[in-house]
């Protein structure tokens, strides 16, 4: 079986002047976790929405298990599961009716709606079937269970569209957990999210902005292409904060933010660092910290301008 | 000159939910504070009661204001709150809000045009005057909503989950303009679920399910409560 | 200008660049009192003509011919006999015509003595409409069979009876037109104020108006300007149509309907300010707005039901609506000219009512966000 499950061309996406998606190539192999990271308005639902079929592109190719995406899209959407930003479940019906719901959009017989349920219920960690509307249901339990009711008819290819948003620690948490289970089971994974540090768990990140690709790669690969030098955090012996953080940037040593009382640097000008340093070894005391996907994005947007 | 804030033994009851229980901590002048904790934490609930837009259900709020106890009118006067919630109007434009908040604040046309200038200049939103609110990214909108407020150059500026949807380069930005004007004239308190910006506060106030967890300096409080970093915390006392 | 004011202005000047921007709320500001004037003022008032009216004519006499000619010959009509009472009875029920005249004996010996002749008519009242224009026809033509027959200009001596079947009220363009105002503001002024107060809660930022210096009643105040603007556009443009277009009479003094107006659209705007005060969602609001706007303009005002002929307990209700009053001023001022010392009582209900409302949303206003 072919690695490649998903394979982007040269796509461009344009509402009338806009180019929501400016060109941008990648593959996705099959079985892997992969993450769409960028701001809001970078064109990630934009892109999740084409690789589904429901939105056409201008131009470039889409191919999804080696057919084109534009030209099939009936043939693949039962192998294909979306979890959309904004519907998920219908917040008046109950459990049950939601599933009956999506199970029968994919022509799913009663028995098997309710086998795959029960499955689904036990893979999420629910033993019982909430009983009320979804309404009533923790902003948790419910991600969850929108998250079943996508791959109701067990499809191949799941996307989740920002699947976390505005939800607690614990729930994201769990709900990654889950996504790291089907990976394993062999499903291929399509996430975008804003939270970098939710891009950490991903096996290989694209890195977008206004429409563009900054960055393909792993985690651990970006931090080392855009880090090869670890940021250094300043801790303050004496000395004004502002004024050290003023001067720093007056000499153009590198992107320095506030950290409470402690100052973070992303170096450009080691030499002179090194000096200043030395200079004012009275003031703080140094130590490298590992660099955030954070620290990654702000340099690959900043090396793209 | 900056606001102290004293929350005493602050506990708030909305509908039959406790959302706030026995909340005591100090929100040091001149300080960035950082109300670090989960969805439903009880944070936009802490922010209201300092804003005077909820009253405590016990316990009281308790302002000094240059080095004397002011009354909560004084207090509340002094403040500038930009809302967690999208709450700028869509069909007007930035320079718009600017004008409405500047009859609002009854600021003089002079002082107002320069500071006006001065923090589009410093959010670097002049090109954006005349763009309406309701075409602005995550981040210009913030910071838009963070200009309304700063214009009439509060003592306590509140901001409830200034960075949620922000893109990283506005994230940090905002940072910037945070750390920019707080100080010995404005105390900042800021609101944020995500953990990784605690790191980011002078203080940390930690609530969980309406309770605080802690309160400090964020790398004290990580040692105290032994973990490595603030997701952590939230995990570990599910 | 002194902050309060300004205050005002700020919110007054914000608003109005929201229903600049807003087409919908435009729209419906400015289609809606028209729709409602072609609608009421063209289309339910079609001019009839050829209603077929069955005569059973016991008289047989040239007094009762000349008036069924004079009935034909106008157009109004088209005259079906009918020979027995029966032959009369079955094609009323049947539908096939309209109206019933019943000449009885002795109705030629009593118009050439002077004394009064009697007939009735019978009318189908289910379209009040044709029921009064075929009345206002039928007095018509008793005048020129009068004319035809006597030399002189006596007194009227033949009398028409008219009863109406189904529906005992009527009404006419004469009565309508004047009253559309009444309806379109009590509907108009309240939908759109209803859904300022509510859009700013939903919209959030209610919160941060509420978190700067503002106070209620600047912004209450702030409000209802721009909309009494849109609104008191409308009454003019109604206006406007009712004389030039329907070429209604206006008897009354200009100023003192101006006046009314003010009264009435303030006290409607304020009206529906409290409703989106209290309840500060859109959805609600507008249920609410509906209910209380559309409602009581059509049952309570006196535009379709006269208040007259209600139960008196329900005349006391119609008292509560200042859509009674402003609809009694209106007709009062259009149609017979009456002063301000006829017309002091439903004055004094209007102004109480805008000062009540406009207190009340102002009292309600909440200043924090507490549930």
């Amino acid at each position: 079986m072919n690695d490649t499950i998903i394979q982007v061309k040269n796509l461009v996406i344009a509402f009338g002047n806009f180019k929501a998606v400016n060109d941008i190539s990648f593959e996705v192999r099959r079985g892997e976790i992969f993450g769409f990271l960028g701001a809001n308005g970078a064109g990630k639902t934009t892109t999740i929405r084409t690789l589904c079929g429901i939105l056409n592109p201008t131009s470039g190719q889409v191919f999804v298990n080696g057919t084109d995406v534009a030209a099939s899209t009936a043939v693949l959407k039962p192998h294909i599961g979306y979890m959309s930003q904004k519907f998920t479940l219908y917040p008046d019906l109950t459990v049950r009716e939601n599933m009956d719901i999506a199970g029968s959009l994919y022509e799913l017989t009663h028995t098997q709606i309710l086998n795959r349920t029960e499955e689904l219920f036990q893979f999420i960690g629910l033993t019982d079937i909430p009983k009320g509307p979804v309404r009533q249901l923790s902003g948790g339990t419910k991600q969850m269970i929108a998250l079943a009711a996508s791959i109701l008819h067990d499809p191949d290819l799941i996307f989740l569209d920002e699947p976390t948003a505005g939800t607690s620690p614990q729930t994201r948490q769990a709900f990654w957990e889950l996504i790291r289970r089907l990976s394993s089971q062999g499903k291929t994974i399509f996430v975008t999210t804003h939270y970098m540090d939710e891009a950490e768990y991903c096996h290989r990140i694209v890195l977008m902005e206004r429409g563009r690709i900054l960055a393909t790669d792993t985690p651990a690969n970006l931090k080392a292409i855009y880090f090869p030098q670890k940021p250094i955090e300043l801790t303050l012996t004496g000395g004004n904060q502002q004024a050290v953080a003023q001067e720093m940037r007056r000499l153009s040593l590198g992107e320095v933010s506030v950290f409470g009382s402690k100052l973070r640097v992303n170096v450009t000008d080691h030499t002179a660092f090194e000096n200043y340093c030395q200079k004012h070894k009275a003031d703080f005391t140094t130590r490298p910290v590992d660099p955030t996907l954070d620290d990654v994005f702000l340099k690959a947007i900043s090396g793209a301008k | 000159m900056s606001i102290e804030v004293r929350t005493i033994h602050i506990s708030k009851t909305l509908n039959t939910t406790a959302a706030l229980t026995d909340v005591s901590t100090v929100f040091d002048a001149g300080m960035v504070h950082g109300v670090v904790g989960p969805n439903g934490a009880g944070k936009t609930t802490l922010l209201r009661l300092i804003k005077g837009l909820l009253h405590p259900t016990q316990g009281k709020c308790e302002f000094t204001y240059q080095g004397k106890v002011c009354t909560p009118q004084e207090a509340i006067s002094r403040m500038g709150y930009f809302p967690q919630e999208p709450s700028l109007y869509p069909d007007l434009s930035v320079w718009e809000h600017l004008e409405f908040f500047r009859d609002l604040y009854n600021l003089g046309d002079k002082d107002f045009n320069k500071r006006a200038e001065e923090l589009l200049a410093a959010t670097g939103m002049t090109p954006f005057k005349d763009r309406p609110a309701g075409k602005l990214s995550g981040g210009m909108y913030k910071k838009l909503g963070l200009m309304s407020v700063l214009l009439n150059r509060p003592s306590l500026l509140l901001l409830d989950e200034p960075t949620i949807g922000v893109d990283p380069v506005s994230r940090q930005e905002l940072w910037d303009i945070v750390y920019n004007v707080a100080g010995p004239e404005m105390t900042v308190i800021l609101s944020t679920s995500y953990m990784d910006e605690a790191e980011r506060c002078a203080k940390v106030h930690v609530l969980q399910n309406g309770h605080l967890l802690a309160a400090g300096q964020p790398h004290t409080v990580m040692e105290n409560l032994h973990v490595t970093n603030f997701a952590e915390l939230f995990l570990k006392h599910e | 200008m002194n902050t309060r004011a300004k205050h005002i202005m700020a919110i007054a000047s914000k608003e109005a660049k929201h229903i600049k921007r807003d087409i919908f709320t435009l729209s419906v500001a400015l289609v809606l009192p028209m729709v409602f004037v072609v609608f009421f003022g063209f289309v339910i008032n079609l001019d009839y003509h050829h209603i077929p009216l069955t005569v059973r004519d016991n008289d047989q006499s040239h007094t009762s011919r000349e008036l069924l000619t004079q009935a034909s010959a106008a157009g109004y009509f088209d005259i079906i006999s009918a020979h027995t009472p029966l032959e009369a009875e079955e094609q009323l029920q049947q539908n096939r015509m309209r109206g019933l005249l019943i000449i009885p004996h002795g109705f030629h010996t009593a118009f050439t003595n002077g004394e009064v002749a009697h007939a009735q008519l019978l009318i189908d009242g289910t379209d009040n409409t044709m029921a009064a224009l075929a009345t206002t026809y039928m007095q018509g033509i008793v005048q020129a069979t009068q004319q035809a027959l006597l030399s002189s200009h006596e007194p009227p001596t033949a009398a028409i009876r008219t009863r109406y079947l189904f529906n005992p009220e009527l009404n006419s363009r004469w009565f309508i037109v004047p009253a559309l105002s009444t309806v379109i503001i009590g509907f108009l002024a309240i939908i759109l104020t209803a859904l300022t107060v509510a859009r700013e809660w939903e919209n959030g930022s209610m919160e941060l108006l509420l978190s700067t210096p503002l106070r209620p009643l600047e912004i209450v105040v702030g409000k209802l300007l721009p909309y009494f603007a849109l609104t008191f556009f409308d009454v003019l443009l109604v206006f406007a149509l009712a004389l030039l277009v329907f070429r209604i009479p206006f008897h009354g003094s200009f100023v003192l309907y101006l006046t009314a107006c003010l009264f009435y659209i303030m006290g409607a705007l304020a009206l529906g300010l409290l409703i989106s005060v209290i309840t500060r969602q859109q959805q609600s609001a507008i249920q609410f707005g509906f209910a209380i706007g559309l409602l009581p303009s059509f049952m309570f005002s006196g535009f379709i039901f006269p208040i007259e002929n209600m139960p008196a307990f329900f005349q006391y209700v119609t008292m509560l609506f200042p859509q009674r009053w402003f609809l009694q001023i209106s007709r009062a001022l259009f149609l017979s000219g009456s002063g301000l010392i006829d017309l002091i009582g439903p004055f004094i209900a209007l102004f109480l009512f805008m000062t009540g409302m406009i207190t009340l949303a102002i009292r309600n206003f909440k200043t924090d966000v507490e549930p």
